[in-house]
């Protein structure tokens, strides 16, 4: 038979060792579910996809110098001959590298006017090669022709008349219409400038990984006219790395009045831009642990003096008729009360830090069922931690009744 | 009632070997009140704890109520020892975080009892023993003899056919041990067999009957003053 009654009975004439650990598993609770919750979103933040091939794709600067050097002519070489060579699947000058912190963002309107608010996208300016080099997939509209692609000079300010946009971006700014519908509206850019929708891509990241519209970008038909530029390469399944090595040399030595650098892979940019939240990761991890295991092992002191100092009573117990099963559940339920008593107060602390959190760092209000779970966890710590003491504690023989020291 | 035939107790370390019983052997009947004295280390503690199911015993047999208890596991003794034995110890040996009501209900529990017969087994024993209007008072809220007291409403709760008492006035003053040995003599009349380890001889010779030990065995049988008739096993 449970002995709930008497025990939480007793554990209230002798609170404080109960009370600390009560405490101590509140705290416990708060710390590692709002840790937890913390944990899964910059996971699942860091597990989203970008949206083109990062296994196989790499990217570098060339920065021309000299009055001979020829932007539009090397850039335009460049690509011919690194579309060519072997392992290549696709190349293409690129403003910006998605995923990797620095890039361009503009907003697009459906309606012209300084007085209409616009939707933040992030602007990549590629040729027709573009959609293929990032591995995008149209799946509305079309891609770009080699006639839609324009060379943007450095003071140049207007656009090109066709953009493709993501589907994310594409349901931002029309958020009635299924997004298969918006190939062929005219959007505006620079609060009057039309671009028309020509295409739709699934889906491409911004550079910039905290944004909030991070799956809001857009493709610009047009080469930039720039001495400094960055090519994007993919290649073919497993010959990144081999590509790249071959690469810098091929275009240091095509033309010599430039400096090639910056050679870097899609994988390595992703590990850089979310290093934060790793490192966030890690740290609250390894917070999570110390605590759950410093409060096992406070569960464990306590039970355990809590047995040393009740050797007399157990036995007393067990002379009375306690089978060791009695004793050993005698344990159990005494932890499984004070945990409760601990993960009630968590429960309500955890709901407390997170409206901090919620309203101090701008995180996302915690999902109902970790706070459940967090308690359900915490009984389980507290229960296998006491099973070793309640075990000795059961080991008591009844003789122990009639000693008299 | 209880039947000892030749039963050992050897406690063996490394390096000793100690023969706390030696072919011990004791018949008590029902409604017998049996005092055991000696010396100190004579074994009558451990006769007690082996009568009691609190410790095994080397060789020999024991019966209890007609059961060989050499043949029984712990949960079988821990049964036994509640539906069958009531205990009273010398350090009373009360739960002291619990009130004279949960203290009493501690064995009764165990027993698996409702709630409304453990409170009603409960009020009967400590109004027997005079503390009915004392329930939720803690132990050290009593003196000796009222906590002794305790300890015997505890014992009789379960209504056990068998009482063992550790000297069970060995902690008490003389007023209080002779009220407390009053009140076992009340409880034996009422037909509980009780079995009481004494260092008082004054208090054994209240017994029915005298067992002396000596060396972990019985060297001596005698009847008590306060019960001349009766018989000797």
């Amino acid at each position: 038979m449970l002995e709930i009654g008497p025990i939480f009975r007793s554990l209230m004439r002798n609170k404080t060792g109960a009370l600390l650990i009560a405490i101590q598993i509140a705290i416990t609770m708060t710390i590692v579910v709002n840790a937890v919750f913390i944990v899964y979103e910059r996971s699942q933040k860091m597990q989203r996809e970008s949206g083109i091939d990062e296994a196989n794709s790499f990217y570098l600067s060339s920065s021309g110098f000299g009055s001979n050097f020829n932007a539009k002519v090397t850039i335009t070489e460049d690509l011919a001959a690194l579309r060519q060579l072997p392992g290549v699947i696709d190349a293409v000058q690129i403003n910006a590298i998605p995923i990797s912190g620095g890039g361009w963002s503009m907003g697009l309107k459906t309606q012209a006017g300084v007085e209409y608010d616009g939707v933040g996208v992030a602007v990549y300016m590629v040729d027709e090669h573009g959609v293929n080099a990032l591995d995008l997939d149209v799946i509305a509209g079309e891609n770009f022709t080699a006639t839609d692609v324009r060379w943007r000079e450095p003071a140049q300010s207007d656009w090109p008349n066709d953009v493709i946009i993501t589907k994310a971006m594409a349901e931002a700014l029309f958020p009635d219409e299924h997004y298969s519908k918006t190939v062929g509206k005219t959007v505006y850019i620079n609060d009057t400038e039309p671009m028309v929708i020509k295409g739709i891509v699934d889906k491409l990241q911004a550079p910039w990984v905290g944004w909030s519209r991070v799956e809001n970008a857009m493709l610009s038909p047009e080469h930039l006219n720039n001495d400094a530029t960055r090519y994007f390469v993919r290649t073919e399944a497993g010959q990144r790395d081999a590509v790249m090595q071959q690469v810098e040399t091929f275009l240091a030595e095509r033309h010599t009045g430039r400096i090639i650098r910056g050679l870097n892979t899609i994988e390595e940019t992703r590990a850089r831009s979310y290093r934060g939240d790793s490192a966030m990761i890690k740290i609250l991890t390894t917070v999570m642990i110390v605590l759950t295991v410093v409060t096992a092992l406070g569960i464990v002191g306590l039970a355990s003096f809590s047995v040393n100092s009740r050797r007399k009573q157990i036995g007393t117990r067990r002379a009375l008729g306690a089978s060791k099963g009695a004793v050993l559940r005698y344990f159990m339920m005494e932890n499984f009360i004070i945990t409760t008593v601990g993960v009630l107060v968590g429960a309500a602390l955890t709901i407390g830090l997170n409206i901090v959190l919620v309203e101090q760092f701008d995180l996302t209000p915690i999902t109902w069922y970790y706070i459940p779970v967090g308690m359900l966890i915490l009984w389980l710590v507290g229960q296998l931690a006491v099973f070793g003491p309640a075990s000795r504690a059961a080991g008591i023989p009844p003789a122990i009744a009639t000693r008299t020291v | 009632m209880l039947q000892m035939t030749d039963v050992k107790k050897v406690f063996r370390t490394d390096l000793i070997e100690t023969h706390a019983l030696r072919d011990f052997s004791l018949q008590v009947d029902e409604g017998d009140f049996v005092a055991v004295t000696g010396p100190s280390g004579s074994g009558k503690t451990t006769f007690l704890n082996i009568a009691g199911l609190l410790e095994t015993f080397s060789d020999g047999t024991y019966e209890l109520d007609g059961v060989n208890v050499s043949q029984l596991n712990d949960k079988q003794r821990s049964r036994m020892r509640n539906e069958k034995i009531g205990f009273i110890f010398q350090g009373f040996n009360l739960i002291p975080d619990l009130d004279l009501f949960d203290n009493v209900d501690v064995p009764l529990r165990y027993r698996g009892f409702n709630a409304k017969e453990r409170r009603k087994r409960i009020e009967q024993s400590l109004d027997l023993v005079g503390l009915a209007n004392r329930m939720k008072h803690l132990p050290a809220q009593l003196s000796g003899g009222q906590q002794q007291r305790v300890a015997i409403a505890r014992a009789l709760a379960g209504e056990p056919r068998f009482l063992l008492a550790d000297e069970p006035t060995g902690n008490l003053d003389s007023t209080m041990a002779a009220s407390v040995m009053a009140l076992l003599q009340d409880i034996n009349a009422r037909g509980t067999t009780i079995v009481m380890v004494t260092h008082d001889q004054v208090l054994a010779n209240q017994a029915k009957r005298n067992i002396f030990v000596r060396d972990g065995q019985v060297s001596e049988l005698s009847t008590g003053a306060a019960f001349p008739n009766a018989a000797i096993a």
